[in-house]
Parts: C-alpha cells; sequence; structure tokens
C-alpha cells in the first residue's frame, strides 16, 4: 500500500527525476572523460614531445585541451542541476506522500488509529517518511552511477577488449559483494540496535516517572547503573554496525584497486591509450562504489516502509452517511441503572479519577468503543452508530485541549467551514478569553505552540471550549474546562456558559472535579472507583 | 556550581582516539599517493616500450596501495565511533544525572526527557565519529598531496595550492548567502514542517470536528510549501558544493594542461620546471585528491547539522535543570518537631498555580492532606521537598526558615509510583538507605502485608523495573517500607492506602501510626479510615 502510494507520488515528479537522471549521466560521464582524456593528453604530448619539432607540430592538442576544460564546468553544472532536481523529486514527491498518509489515518478506525499513541506515531510518521527520502534519490544515482560504468567500459575499450572485460567483471564483482555483504554484516546489528534502543527508552521512561524518590534519595548513579546493559547493548551494536559500514567500504576500495592494476595489466595500444584506460577506471570503479551507500540505504528504507506500512494498511472504517438526527436524547446504563438525558439536558458525569470517565466521553462521541457503560443516542447503541453517526452531534472540548501549532484563529476555524471573525469574538467572549486574545500581540492570528505565544494550561482548555462553542452542534461534551482557572473566572465561566446553553438549548455532558461548574448540570451519574489492587 | 561547568561540553571525547581518527585518515591520503606513484611509473615506463620489467612489481604496488587506503579508511571509521562512544556514554550519564531527579521539578512530559536522554545523545554520534576528524583532515590532506606533487612538479602543486584563494572566498561568500536565505525561511520552515507530525497528535479533535478534508488539504498545501522554501534554500546550499566539485574539476583540468604543454615545450611562458611523462603522470593522477578530504567533509555536513541541533537541545535541558537543581546540604538531624508552611504557592511552567497553602504540622505524629483529586495534594508534598516550582511563601523547620532543597536528605518519600530497581526484594527495600537488619526489615514486611508475597515467591524474588508481576498495591507497599526503613525522621506518603483492599489498608494504617509515634508523618489521601486516626487534617480546596 505504502509502496503504491510512494509509487503514485514520484509518478508526479517524473519530470524533474527525468531531468535530474540525465543530468547524473552528464555528470558521470563527464567526470569519467576528464580523466581518461586528461591522462591520454598528457601520455601523448609528452610521446610528441620526445618525437621533435615535426610530433609536436602533428600533435592536436587544442581540441583535447579544450575537451579537458569543457569537461571541467560540464561535470560542475550538470552535478549542480542533479542536485537541483534530484531533491526537487524527493521533496516534492514526500510532499505530496504526507497528506495522502494522513488521509489514509484520518478514514481508518478511530478505535484503531487511535489505540496507538498519538505521539509516538506522529514522531514515527515523521522521520519515517524522511527516510523514504532516499528511496527517490536512488533512482537518480542508479542511472548516473550505470552512465559512468558505460563510458568507463567504452574508454578501456580503446585499450583493448581484455582491459575492459578486466573493468567489466570488476564492477560486477563490486555490485555482487555489496549486496551480499549488506545483509549478512547490516541487518542483524540493525536488529539488535533497534531492540536495544526500545528497552532503553522503555526502562528510562519507567524510572523518570519516579523523580521524586530518585532525587529525595539520590538513586541517580543507581537507575544510571541498572540502564548500563541496555546502554552497552546499544554501543556494542553501533559497533558492530559501524565495523559492518567500514568493512564493506573497504572490500569496495581493495576491489577498485585490484580493478585498476587488472585493467592496467591487460591494457594494449600503446602508452597513451593505456594512461586512458587507467584513469577511466579508476575515475568508474571510485563513482561505482557510491552505490554500496545505497545498498546501507536500502535496509533502512525497508524498516521504514515496513513501519509505514502498519499505519496504510489500517483498515477504513464505515463511512455509512450520517443518520438524521431526530433530536433525541442521550441514554447513560451504569451497572444496570438507567439514566435518560432529554435533548438539552445538562448532566455531569462524576467518579474518582481512574473511573473511565474521559473514556465514556471518548465512546460516546465515537472515538473508541471501549467503554464498559451502555451508551444510546436516539434509542440506538452509539457503538453501531460510529464516529461519522456521533459527530454531527457532538461538539468536543478534550481534557488535554487538543490545540494544534497555529494560530488563534486556525484551532478556531477547526470546528466547522466558515466561521466568521465576529462569531469567533463570541465564542471567546463565552468562554472568558476573549480579552486574554485582545491582549496578544497578534489577536487572532497569533501564533501559539512553539515559537509562538504560550498560553497556560487554563486557557488552552477555554480555547478548546471557544472552538466546542463554535462547532452548533446539538450537545456540548466537556472534559475539565475549568481546571488551573481561580475562582472568580471560574464563576463568570460558569455564567456565561449557562446562559449561552439556555439561549442556544444545546445539550451539555461535563465530566468536572471541581465544584465550581456543578452548577451547570441538572443530573449527575456517578461512575464507581475501579477496585484496588489493579496489579 | 564552578562556571567552567555551566559550559556545554560535549567535545569532552578522550583526545587519542579521535586524534587516532584524523591520522588514519591522513593515511588514506598516502595510500593515494602510493596508488598515483606506482601508476605514474607504469604508464611512464609503457613509453619506453611495451609491458615494463618491473610492471608486475608497480601493479602489485596498485592492489597494495588499494588495501592500504580501505584498511586506513576502516580505522578512521572505527577510532572515529571508538571517540563518538566514549564521548556519548559521558554526556549519557551527565544528561542522565540532571534530568532523573529533576523531571518533576520541571513539568517536562517524560517522552521529551527521553528524547533528550536518549535520541539526542545517539546524535552526536555522526558530529564526533565523522564530522570533526575529517575537519581536521580536510584541513592537512590537501598540505600533505601539495606536499607530494610538489616532489614531482612544484609548479603544479602552486596551481593546486592557488586554485584555494578563489576556493576560500566563493565558500565564504556561498556560505553566508546560503546561511542568510535559511534564516530568513527558518521561521517559516520550523513552523510548517512541524506541521505534519502536529496535526498527526491532533487526530482525535480533527476527527471529532469531522475537520480531515479541510486539514488533509491544509497539510498537503504546507507540505509543498514547505518543498518549495527548501528548495530556495538548497539552491544556494548547492552552490557551495558545486564550488567544491568546480575547483575539484579546475585543479585537475589545469595541471592536465600545465602538464600537457609543459611536455609538448609549447608553454606560453618560459617553463619553470623541466617535467617528464612520470612525474606529470604523478602529478595529474594526485590532482583529484587535492580536493578529497573537503568533499568527505561536505558529504558529512548532515552529520554536523544533526550533531549541532542535538548539543543545543542537550544544553537546553542542562541548563534548565541546573537552574532547579540548587541543592543545599542540610544537616542532618533525627528529629523533626515542627514543620510548617507560610502561603506556600507552586506555580508550573505551564501557569497552573496550587496555593497559597499554609499549614503547621507537629511532630511526632500522623498528619493528613485530604481534598478532591487534582487540588494539589501530590503537587504540596513536592513543593515540601523542592520538587514543584515554589513562586512564594516559605517552609519554616523547628521555628528556622529553609529552603525546601534543605528538606529531602531528611525526607522518606513513598510516592504513587515507587521506583524498582533490577534486584531482590530486600535491595529494593533498602534503596532509601541501609539502616536495618534482616530482622527488622522482616518485621516491616510483615506490618506492611508484604509477607504474602515473599510466601509466595519467594525470599529472593527478583524485580524487573515495570514491576511485572506485582500489584498496585505492592508496588505502593514497597515503597513505603522503603520510606520507612531509610530511617529519616520526617515522612512524606502520598496516598499510601489506594489501591488497596480493606484488611491490607488496616494493616498499613496501624503501621502508620506506630511509625508516627517517633517521627512525622505528613500523608495525601482520600481515605476515610486514614483520615480518621490522624493527629490534624487540612483540606486543600
Amino acid at each position: 500500500m505504502i509502496e503504491r502510494l510512494l509509487r503514485d507520488a514520484t509518478r508526479r515528479q517524473r519530470r524533474s527525476t527525468a531531468i535530474a537522471i540525465g543530468l547524473a549521466m552528464v555528470a558521470a560521464l563527464a567526470g569519467v572523460a576528464l580523466l581518461a582524456l586528461s591522462g591520454w593528453f598528457l601520455t601523448g604530448a609528452a610521446l610528441a614531445g620526445a618525437g621533435g619539432v615535426a610530433s609536436v607540430r602533428a600533435f592536436n592538442y587544442l581540441l583535447p585541451s579544450a575537451g579537458i576544460r569543457g569537461l571541467a564546468i560540464a561535470r560542475t553544472l550538470s552535478r549542480y542541476g542533479e542536485r537541483l532536481f534530484g531533491h526537487r523529486a524527493a521533496l516534492f514527491a514526500l510532499a505530496d506522500l504526507r497528506p495522502a498518509l494522513f488521509a489514509r489515518l484520518a478514514a481508518s478506525d478511530p478505535s484503531l488509529s487511535l489505540a496507538r499513541s498519538s505521539g509516538d506515531m506522529a514522531a514515527r510518521l515523521g522521520s519515517d517518511v524522511d527516510a523514504l527520502e532516499d528511496s527517490v534519490v536512488r533512482k537518480v544515482t542508479v542511472p548516473g552511477a550505470l552512465a559512468g560504468a558505460v563510458a568507463g567500459l567504452i574508454a578501456a575499450s580503446l585499450a583493448g577488449w581484455p582491459a575492459a572485460l578486466t573493468l567489466l567483471a570488476g564492477l560486477a564483482t563490486m555490485r555482487l559483494s555489496s549486496r551480499m555483504l549488506t545483509a549478512r554484516l547490516l541487518a542483524q546489528p540493525r536488529q539488535e540496535h533497534a531492540a536495544a534502543l526500545n528497552r532503553l527508552k522503555a526502562d528510562y521512561a519507567s524510572y523518570a516517572a519516579c523523580s521524586g524518590e530518585i532525587a529525595v534519595y539520590g538513586l541517580g548513579t543507581q537507575v544510571i547503573v541498572a540502564l548500563e546493559p541496555h546502554t552497552r547493548a546499544l554501543d556494542t551494536a553501533r559497533g558492530a554496525l559501524a565495523r559492518g559500514e567500514v568493512m564493506l567500504q573497504g572490500v569496495q576500495l581493495v576491489l577498485a584497486a585490484l580493478t585498476v592494476a587488472g585493467v592496467l595489466a591487460l591494457a594494449d595500444g600503446g602508452a597513451a591509450l593505456v594512461a586512458l584506460a587507467a584513469l577511466a577506471a579508476a575515475a568508474t570503479t571510485e563513482n561505482w562504489s557510491t552505490l554500496a551507500r545505497t545498498d546501507m540505504e536500502r535496509l533502512r528504507v525497508r524498516d521504514a516502509i515496513t513501519r509505514l506500512e502498519s499505519i496504510a494498511m489500517l483498515p477504513a472504517r464505515q463511512t455509512d452517511a450520517a443518520l438524521p438526527f431526530v433530536g433525541g436524547g442521550i441514554a447513560v446504563t451504569i451497572d444496570g441503572q438507567f439514566h435518560a438525558v432529554p435533548p438539552g439536558g445538562r448532566l455531569l458525569i462524576a467518579g474518582p479519577s481512574g473511573s473511565g470517565k474521559s473514556r465514556l466521553l471518548d465512546t460516546l462521541i465515537g472515538l473508541r468503543g471501549d467503554a464498559p457503560e451502555g451508551l444510546a443516542v436516539d434509542g440506538q447503541d452509539v457503538r453501531a452508530l460510529g464516529l461519522a453517526g456521533l459527530r454531527p452531534l457532538f461538539a468536543y472540548a478534550p481534557q488535554d485541549a487538543g490545540l494544534i501549532a497555529g494560530t488563534v484563529a486556525d484551532n478556531l476555524r477547526l470546528a466547522r467551514p466558515g466561521i466568521t471573525e465576529p462569531e469567533m469574538w463570541t465564542a471567546l467572549e463565552t468562554a472568558c478569553l476573549a480579552e486574554t486574545v485582545r491582549d496578544l500581540p497578534e489577536g487572532l492570528a497569533q501564533w501559539l505552540g512553539d515559537n509562538g505565544a504560550r498560553l497556560s494550561g487554563g486557557q488552552r482548555k477555554r480555547l478548546a471550549l471557544a472552538r466546542a462553542l463554535l462547532a452548533d452542534k446539538p450537545w456540548l461534551v466537556l472534559d475539565e474546562p475549568s481546571e488551573g482557572l481561580d475562582p472568580d473566572t471560574e464563576r463568570a465561566l460558569c455564567q456565561r456558559l449557562s446562559a449561552w446553553l439556555d439561549q442556544t438549548g444545546t445539550g451539555l455532558v461535563l465530566v468536572s472535579h471541581r465544584s465550581g461548574l456543578h452548577a451547570l448540570a441538572r443530573q449527575v451519574v456517578r461512575l464507581l472507583p475501579v477496585s484496588g489492587g489493579r496489579g | 556550581m564552578p562556571p567552567q561547568q555551566s559550559q556545554f561540553a560535549a567535545r569532552r571525547t578522550p583526545r587519542p582516539a579521535s586524534q587516532v581518527a584524523v591520522l588514519w585518515w591522513l593515511g588514506d591520503t598516502v595510500g593515494a599517493v602510493l596508488f598515483a606513484g606506482c601508476l605514474a611509473a607504469f604508464i611512464a615506463s609503457w613509453t619506453a616500450g611495451g609491458l615494463p620489467t618491473q610492471g608486475w612489481c608497480l601493479l602489485a604496488g596498485i592492489g597494495i596501495s588499494g588495501m592500504l587506503r580501505a584498511g586506513a579508511q576502516a580505522l578512521a571509521g572505527l577510532a572515529g565511533q571508538k571517540a563518538a562512544t566514549h564521548a556519548k556514554s559521558a554526556l549519557r550519564v551527565r544528561v542522565m544525572t540532571a534530568l532523573l531527579p529533576s523531571g518533576q521539578m520541571r513539568g517536562r512530559l517524560i517522552g521529551e526527557d527521553l528524547r533528550v536522554a536518549i535520541d539526542d545523545v545517539e546524535a552526536h554520534e555522526g558530529l564526533i565519529a565523522r564530522f570533526q576528524p575529517l575537519r581536521r583532515a580536510a584541513m592537512l590532506s590537501p598540505l600533505i598531496i601539495a606536499a607530494a606533487v610538489a616532489i614531482a612538479s612544484w609548479f603544479s602543486a602552486l596551481i593546486l595550492l592557488a586554485t584555494l584563494i578563489p576556493f576560500g572566498a566563493g565558500m565564504a561568500l556561498a556560505g553566508l548567502a546560503g546561511k542568510a536565505e535559511a534564516d530568513r525561511q527558518f521561521l517559516a520552515l520550523s513552523r510548517l514542517s512541524g506541521l505534519f507530525v502536529d496535526r498527526v497528535a491532533a487526530l482525535p479533535v480533527i476527527l471529532a470536528f469531522g475537520a480531515e478534508d479541510r486539514v488533509t488539504r491544509q497539510i498537503g498545501g504546507a507540505a509543498r510549501e514547505v518543498a518549495g522554501r527548501t528548495m530556495q534554500v538548497l539552491r544556494i546550499a548547492f552552490v557551495s558544493s558545486a564550488m567544491l566539485e568546480f575547483f575539484a574539476a579546475l585543479s585537475v583540468a589545469l595541471v592536465a594542461v600545465y602538464c600537457g604543454f609543459s611536455l609538448l615545450g609549447l608553454l606560453p611562458f618560459p617553463a619553470p620546471e623541466d617535467l617528464s611523462l612520470g612525474e606529470a603522470f604523478f602529478a595529474l593522477a594526485l590532482a583529484p585528491e587535492f580536493y578529497l578530504g573537503m568533499r568527505r567533509l561536505a558529504a558529512a555536513y548532515h552529520d554536523k547539522q544533526q550533531g549541532q541541533a542535538a548539543e543545543r537541545s542537550v544544553a537546553n535541558a542542562l541548563d534548565q535543570a541546573r537552574l532547579l537543581a540548587v541543592q543545599a546540604r542540610a544537616v542532618p538531624r533525627n528529629r523533626v518537631c515542627q514543620l510548617r508552611a507560610e502561603g506556600l504557592t507552586i506555580r508550573y511552567a505551564d501557569d497552573n498555580c496550587i496555593g497559597p497553602v499554609s499549614a503547621c504540622w507537629q511532630g511526632p505524629g500522623l498528619h493528613v492532606v485530604a481534598g478532591p483529586t487534582g487540588a494539589g495534594k501530590s503537587s504540596l508534598l513536592h513543593a515540601l521537598i523542592a520538587l514543584a516550582p515554589v513562586s512564594a511563601g516559605r517552609i519554616i523547620l523547628d521555628d528556622t526558615p529553609v529552603a525546601a532543597s534543605a528538606l529531602p536528605a531528611l525526607t522518606g518519600w513513598a510516592g504513587q509510583r515507587p521506583l524498582l530497581l533490577p534486584g531482590t526484594l530486600a535491595d529494593n527495600l533498602r534503596l532509601g538507605g541501609n539502616y536495618l537488619g534482616p530482622q527488622e526489615l522482616a518485621r516491616l514486611t510483615d506490618a506492611s502485608g508484604l509477607t504474602a508475597l515473599i510466601a509466595a515467591r519467594g525470599e529472593d524474588l527478583t524485580i524487573d523495573p515495570r514491576g511485572s508481576g506485582l500489584s498496585g498495591g505492592e508496588r505502593r507497599r514497597i515503597g513505603l517500607v522503603r520510606a520507612i526503613a531509610s530511617g529519616r525522621p520526617l515522612l512524606l506518603l502520598d496516598e499510601p492506602t489506594a489501591d488497596l483492599d480493606p484488611e491490607t489498608a488496616a494493616k498499613v494504617i496501624a503501621l502508620l501510626q506506630d511509625t508516627a509515634r517517633t517521627r512525622l508523618v505528613i500523608a495525601a489521601t482520600h481515605d476515610p479510615a486514614l483520615i480518621a486516626c490522624a493527629k490534624s487534617r487540612m483540606v486543600m480546596p
């Protein structure tokens, strides 16, 4: 699947790729020809110089010397162009791949896609897509190396077919050895490296969660000692990888030198042509050995593709058209007790932390399906309605705010298409955040997040609330909206929210452990704590 | 803390290993000289008539030069790797020592610390193993090549060296232009390129609002804009490498043309030297090697960028940790008679504010801090031992105001998730200090109800960091016994009876009451049974 997406994306960059390939071939040809011609010219000049004035006159030096300068410039320019177009092809192909991957992820069943740690998955999607760059660039390197090889073979054949055959055999051996040794030398250390890294991260995360005891009892050193087997395994695996890589490159170098020696031994047809063949062989083998690098990268690309495949292959969720909303209420069944909330009703879900309040909300709006409570909307089980059936009904402000990196307005516009600025200000007013946004240097256009303005935890939550208010849905679903608020603001928020609910007739499903907002609720359901001994 | 420690020094590598790498890279240059010498001698004797008699020796020399270069490059790579491994382990210890105890205080997510302590440390590898040795080798290898060429043709060597002048000037200009363009695009690029990762992380909200089509279009637009802007930067950045290529090719062409015309006797100026074919060929074969070191360095540019970005991120994290870790050495004492908090206010980096809290705890005795979840009970306990950022208020210990950083040394701490190190149960119980004999420890484990665990899994049961096979309640009691066994006069306990069945909870409460006879015990709790037997109760709003 991911291979198909990548193929589609690279196909759109056919023109840039073709130009890059052409230029790579020109660059390789020019590189080989530059050295070969120089060797031939030098030797020819020496022979002519030794032959006296007449032979110097007969020696055409203008063409070769102009050729040498021309090739030097051609090599430079084509190399520059190759880099430019090769990177253009790779960058734009990956730029098309990212939204395609995101679309697949977003179209999959949320209970599957959201079950993974989102931050971890996001980071991996970022770096794994970057790793694919090499698979695009390789399309350019391989033809370039081939063109150089052809030029080298032609040059060598001028010194007789044995020299050319020797070069061909040398090039073939270099490829074979690289392909065979890469898997043998690098595959296992790569796996061990990844495994050691995972173990180290898992253990470090468990220890880092206990920073209190580490600080109080001064246990930092002991923790580092406990991590040592993993760090040692990591360093050992890195060392094995480095050894494998230098071994691979060393084999290429030795084979290249032996090939040049072989070409020299078998070349014939006069000193000038021998020199030409020898320098051509040296340039060709050097160029050719860069292919070993792509062999090593291929392993990395393959790992990245395997990981991305697991995302690209997530089954798509059913996209049955949203059911017409007939204005029914919500029904919650907990331990056999049935609570009905009429349309426009206001429900508080209470219970100690860890009792599954957020899970209940996520299940209600279709983001997951594993809450043990019975949940129905309009008399239908929410799990049957699915995300497509549920999201037209609920506007959600999650506990972690769920802001995106972007401007204040970008965040608000997520709620629905076509939101106007006055609507934004009204919503911010209701969420008690208008003043804060007005005070930001760039107001609604203020960038939030990294290298932008930082909102406090409470402010972020109220921005998420304002976004939910803008969504125009029959129910508002709020998870701890007032955490981090001082009592005065909380009171104001409670009043404005209550007025807004009255005015719009919107229903409310609220999770809040703070009593400040409890006045909003007309009904309360209580979740039971999970009984002890969870081990 | 001494000032020199405030400078981040990732390059504190054992000098030898990285210098050995430089030497081996120079060894590779020597191999190139051998190759050129054998090749030139071979061609020169060919002109003297057919395959020369000593030809086989020269061919063998070419083969040997290949092995020499392969060996030198391999050893250079391995020496660089060794230097990097040393540097990484030293850095890892430094970073972990700074980050592990201060995680709570900095209020950072564990994932962020994980990235700094592990991924960023790993990202130093290319910089130390490859870029740094190559940079030093790239300064020396052109000089070695020029010296070798000078033996055969001093004028060719001069030509090679002369190309360095326009090359250096051009590189400086291209570098400046590239940097200016990169700076111009930096903000937009760093914002846009994080967009994809950010939107994947925000997927739940995007799905909930049905915004996936709009966001997909936005990601597509942003990705193409990133590609476009990156190309603008690369267009200029590649000028540097084009310059390198150009001078590499130019130096070959100039040497070839000069030597050729010199051999023909057609130089447009008086011949500076008398060249033989062997000498000329030697100079020509070495000409491509003149810029090779710099081309290798350019190829390691990515290593440098990655490494330097990691250096900055590690330095940031270390600075942050250092600012907070002002540990005052406390005078050890074996009694705490009274601990008071006056207007203690905690303000986290995200502006979440808790307090002001005032309280007075009289020791010895058992006191509780109650209140709903999220009211800040844990934060208050953390603030008392300098693990939460206190913005106002003071702590008074036995009538003397003290810094919060003075208390950890007096405190036995049992948090929500006790630390478990690989080892036996007894090892883990003694992590707080090794003051108790086996019998006393056995009495404590018995009193805390851990005996059943030992009975089921044996005296020497081994423990792994994730506490596999232990229930939440068992883990908590390990932390509790550890805190009591530490022998410290002040015990701060976060929910000591959570996750326990009523019977075990009763046992633990009895143990706490017993302990509170000689020490000051402060517990944050919801448990009515524990609250009922406390000497004082403070409720967080």
